[in-house]
């Protein structure tokens, strides 16, 4: 079967004082039906510039899609009429972000905002989308959705709003969610809970969910595959699991061992951290045909300065960018 | 080992003004309510919490920055540091610095980084102008900064080199303890590593006091001694860090633990996901007994009528809950085996 | 080595003052308005220098058009040299402008801070006191000043100031109350600074280029108003100022209008190139438009 989204060697270049640069530079991946992906990495690395890319979203005047496609049930999202794209946009692909503080319009109630969306894309009346609110309020377990409905968004927790931008999202019941950085605001308790939200809501309609993190233990949660992107380019790609359990690229090694994580039994025992030097290079030395990652990278060789790596396969389905990835 | 800061019957809370309430009618917002903590020296104690627990008032009260109103006392080897003039506050200072949240609104934009550095040094000591400048390269020596640094600006800082200058100022005035308040949570994931390795590496090596605030229990695990768990301003649970983290007492300690994503798939299906349901409580009306009563999946009537104390029933693991007893068995047990 | 400083190349330290210039630099519009600015002040030190003709002696036939008789701008009802007025009213006028926005600014910060600082019944007192003086009108308040006081140029001055120094208290006090929370105040406490310190060189510092920029449209707009009280007649009818002569010409409107307007495109241009600098201050000072 056809996947859901395909991205083909999508090249998006960003103007900058400085000349363009390709902040996202060779990007090619497939999201199946009712799949989950996360993409991972540090800010700056081109994470939030796929997902604008894929909405159709990116900074007019400064960032372009330069080459490559983006074939959305076989559409190509590049090239359609920018009517067609606010169609998709809403209906087939939606997205949440990380404030939900200031995502909602504070002058109008959730249940106005949510009815809004309802009647601009089902074609719904006023009393038919308002019933349908309050049901999905309800389905993002927003207790006494009859009630709060009525709500201005000042008068919920962070929680709460970001539950209702979850409504918004699939009020039309897209193919696609798009979450960038969901639960980033939240505190771990609320997160959890939204987790739990997504997963279900999923698993009852059937909707592909790409998440936008750079928390390895979120993805660990919510994703069936990663794709780990440094500096515009994709470092690593794989099932969650076996990326996990050994990971192909020495900045997915990096990220996953630098965090502290929770342990099952705790000991005495404690590591340095790893580190991983340096900080993600500046938008000036994107593109540059040698790996990205020398500059940090612990296993560095003179090749790695000289060229761009190739793609290595391992085992058909995990995918890694270094030039040493047999020997990470 | 000698306990260093001790912290007896903190209270800060803040006036507020209430829609309806008369002229002259003042309420109170309690941020933090009694609460009693000890740090030894050269350990680190972590106060964990989620927004509203109070943990960062609790922590920048003890240095005396919160414009609330506070009660009770701070001791420091034994001395009572809350000022009552102008030279105790002095002295207070040079004691106690604090390393800030968010690298980029705590450095003066109009200031050198060595001036920043160099602030303390200025304002608490009478140092002769050449030592200080002696002391502020030492410092830029130990944080990582190279030299020529000195003269630039914060903007020409990343976000990490950033805190570096941060940890640099508060190390200035050889303080007893310092308090980090969320010191990595600003930061990249990559450079977070690099931050807490080095506050570790200067505790063993200058040895250092923290109290260290933060919401993220993997880096709290990493970097504590103790721990101190807040709810709603009170501290829910108080022990070693292998007690809290091996064997979690209070019911929100254990919903908080199981609620961090994990990497590791064999702690992801031992401690099965305990979802507490809703939001904490109005912190202008909370509930009479235990404040975590509305969420608590194993609440009982009790709980809602009597506030618990904090209390170890003869052992070190302190918690506030009225379902723990001396034998130290989490009231979640039932919880989590129904679950699995 | 586990030392992120190790990647960056050294950099040359830069001032936040530095980079603003950098930005201003960018910025064509102000630097058109920079450049006129430049001209009229070299024209108000050494035009008088250079075209020493008296500008209160009659020299020729009165409402002689411009170019008349080798006079470049003609002469005024009572034959006085309409060039070498605007010359030496330049001074006069850009003096009043500059004295004038010094007063607003020197009461207006004072206020400004005192309030955002100290908060709570000094914040309610002084706020009270700004609003007291905002609602009042403005150009009759001046003209009761005036009135009362005499039109001389300090007077005239003073109540400038006095009517106009609200604006900038008002964002003086809203800079404070934004700085006041930010972290590196804090940071400043716990570093022991004392009260007056942290309020004169770590807050005010950092509040100063909104202020800047209101001082810099504070010149252009005491410059108008000096204007309309001359063509009011209020003014010390024995100084020539870019409003004086004006206010003196202004019943002849019809029959020789160049006499009222050549000293008005004066006055429009210097505000114009006030307002660009002004605005390009802005552009250059504004945080939000710079990144971090």
């Amino acid at each position: 079967m056809e996947p859901l989204l395909k991205v083909e060697n999508l090249r998006i270049e960003l103007k900058t004082r400085a000349g363009v640069a390709p902040v996202i530079d060779d990007l090619s991946f497939e999201l199946g039906h009712g799949e989950s992906i996360s993409f991972v990495g540090e800010s700056g690395c081109g994470k939030s510039m796929t997902a604008l890319a894929i909405m159709g979203l990116l900074p007019e005047g400064i960032g372009r899609v330069a080459s490559g496609r983006i074939l959305f049930d076989g559409e190509d999202l590049t090239v359609v009429s920018d009517r067609r794209l606010r169609d998709i946009r809403g209906n087939e692909i939606s997205m949440i972000f990380q404030e939900p503080m200031t995502s909602l319009n504070p002058v109008y109630t959730v249940g106005e905002q949510i009815a809004e969306v309802l009647r601009a894309h089902q074609n719904l009346g006023q009393k038919a989308a308002w019933a349908m609110a309050t049901e999905l309020l309800d389905a993002v377990r927003i207790p006494n959705p009859g009630r709060r409905i009525n709500d201005y968004p000042f008068q919920m927790s962070g929680g709460q709003r970001q539950r209702v931008m979850i409504a918004i999202a699939l009020a039309c019941k897209p193919k696609i969610l798009i979450a960038d950085e969901p639960t980033t605001a939240l505190d771990v308790t609320v997160q959890a809970q939204i987790f739990d939200l997504l997963r279900d809501l999923r698993r009852q309609t059937g909707t592909s969910i790409i998440m936008i993190t750079h928390d390895m233990g979120a993805v660990a949660e919510m994703a069936e595959r990663m794709i780990v992107m440094y500096a515009g380019r994709k470092a690593e790609e794989g099932p969650v699991a076996d990326i996990i359990a050994h990971a192909r690229h020495p900045y997915t090694r990096g990220l996953i061992s630098c965090v502290p994580h929770i342990v099952a039994n705790l000991t005495d025992a404690r590591e340095e951290l790893t580190e991983i030097p340096g900080i993600v290079p500046g938008l000036g030395e994107f593109g540059q045909d040698r790996c990205l990652f020398s500059a940090r990278c612990p296993q560095v060789t003179d090749k790695c300065r000289k060229a761009r790596p190739e793609t290595a396969i391992f085992g058909g389905r995990q995918a890694s960018a270094c030039w040493h990835a047999e020997e990470v | 080992m000698s306990q260093l800061l001790d912290v007896r019957n903190l209270s800060v809370r803040f006036p507020v003004g209430r829609k309806g309430a008369g002229w002259g009618q003042v309420s109170y917002l309690t941020a933090v309510d009694d609460i009693s903590f000890t740090v030894r020296k050269g350990e680190t104690l972590a106060i964990v919490g989620e927004s509203g627990s109070g943990k960062t008032t609790a922590a920048l009260a003890i240095a005396q920055l919160v414009g609330g109103e506070t009660s009770g006392r701070v001791m420091l080897d034994g001395q009572d540091i809350m000022p009552a003039n102008r030279d105790q506050l002095r002295a207070m200072r040079r004691r106690v610095q604090v390393i800030f949240q968010d690298p980029y609104s705590s450095l003066n934009p109009r200031k050198r980084a060595e001036e920043i550095v160099r602030e303390p040094l200025d304002n608490l000591t009478d140092k002769p102008a050449a030592e200080k400048q002696e002391i502020v390269d030492r410092l830029f020596e130990a944080v990582g900064l190279r030299p020529e640094q000195k003269r630039l600006f914060p903007h020409q800082f990343s976000g990490g080199q950033r805190q570096r200058i941060g940890i640099a100022r508060a190390l200035s005035t050889q303080p007893d303890v310092i308090i980090c308040d969320e010191p990595v949570s600003a930061l990249d994931v990559a450079v977070q590593a690099q931050i807490l390795n080095l506050l570790r590496r200067l505790q063993s090596e200058f040895g250092l006091t923290y109290v260290f605030i933060s919401h993220d229990l993997g880096v709290v695990q990493h970097m504590c001694d103790s721990v101190a768990v807040m709810y709603m301003g009170k501290i829910v649970e108080h022990t070693d860090r292998l007690s809290l983290f091996n064997n979690p007492l209070h019911p929100y300690t254990t919903a908080l633990l199981s609620a961090v994503p994990s990497v590791d798939p064999t702690l992801r299906d031992q401690s099965r996901r305990i979802l507490i349901p809703g939001d904490p409580p109005d912190p202008l009306n909370l509930p009479a007994g235990c404040r975590f009563v509305s969420r608590c999946p194993v609440a009982q009537t009790r709980c809602r009528e009597l506030a618990p104390e904090l209390t170890g029933n003869g052992t070190d693991h302190r918690t506030a809950c009225h379902l723990v007893d001396a034998n130290l068995v989490s009231p979640m047990q039932s919880v989590r085996e129904a679950g699995l | 080595m586990s030392d992120e400083t190790f990647h960056t190349p050294v950099e040359k330290a830069r001032s936040p003052l530095a980079e603003a210039w950098e930005m201003f630099r960018q910025n064509h519009l102000a630097m058109v308005g920079l450049g006129l600015l430049i001209l009229i002040v070299l024209g108000a030190i050494f035009g008088p220098i250079l075209y020493p003709t008296d500008p209160y002696e009659m020299v020729w036939a009165p409402f002689s058009p411009p170019g008349a008789e080798g006079f470049l701008l003609g002469t005024d009802y009572l034959g006085r040299d309409i060039l070498a007025q605007l010359l030496n009213g330049a001074r006069v006028t850009l003096i009043i402008g500059l004295a004038a926005a010094f007063v607003t600014v020197v009461i207006g910060i004072t206020i400004g801070a005192m309030a955002g600082f100290y908060g709570g019944a000094v914040e309610e007192f002084l706020m009270r006191f700004t609003e007291f003086f905002q609602v009042l009108p403005t150009l009759l308040f001046s003209m009761v000043i005036v009135s009362l006081f005499g039109a001389s140029l300090p007077m005239i001055t003073f109540a400038i100031g006095v009517v106009s120094w609200t604006a900038v208290a008002r964002i003086t006090r809203a800079e404070f109350l934004r700085i006041r929370e930010m972290d590196y105040v804090m940071a400043s406490r716990a570093s022991g600074a004392p009260g007056l310190k942290l309020m004169f060189t770590v807050i005010l510092p950092n509040s100063l280029p909104p202020i800047i920029v209101q001082s810099a449209l504070m010149v252009g707009s005491a410059i108008l108003f000096e204007a309309g009280l001359s063509f009011l007649g209020l003014t010390d009818p024995n100084v020539v100022s870019w409003g004086q002569i004006i206010g003196s010409n202004r019943q002849y409107i019809l029959e020789a209008g160049y006499t009222v307007t050549i000293p008005g495109l004066a006055i429009f241009i210097t505000v114009l190139a006030i307002s660009l600098v002004g605005d390009g201050l802005n552009d250059a000072l504004n945080p939000k438009l710079r990144k971090r």
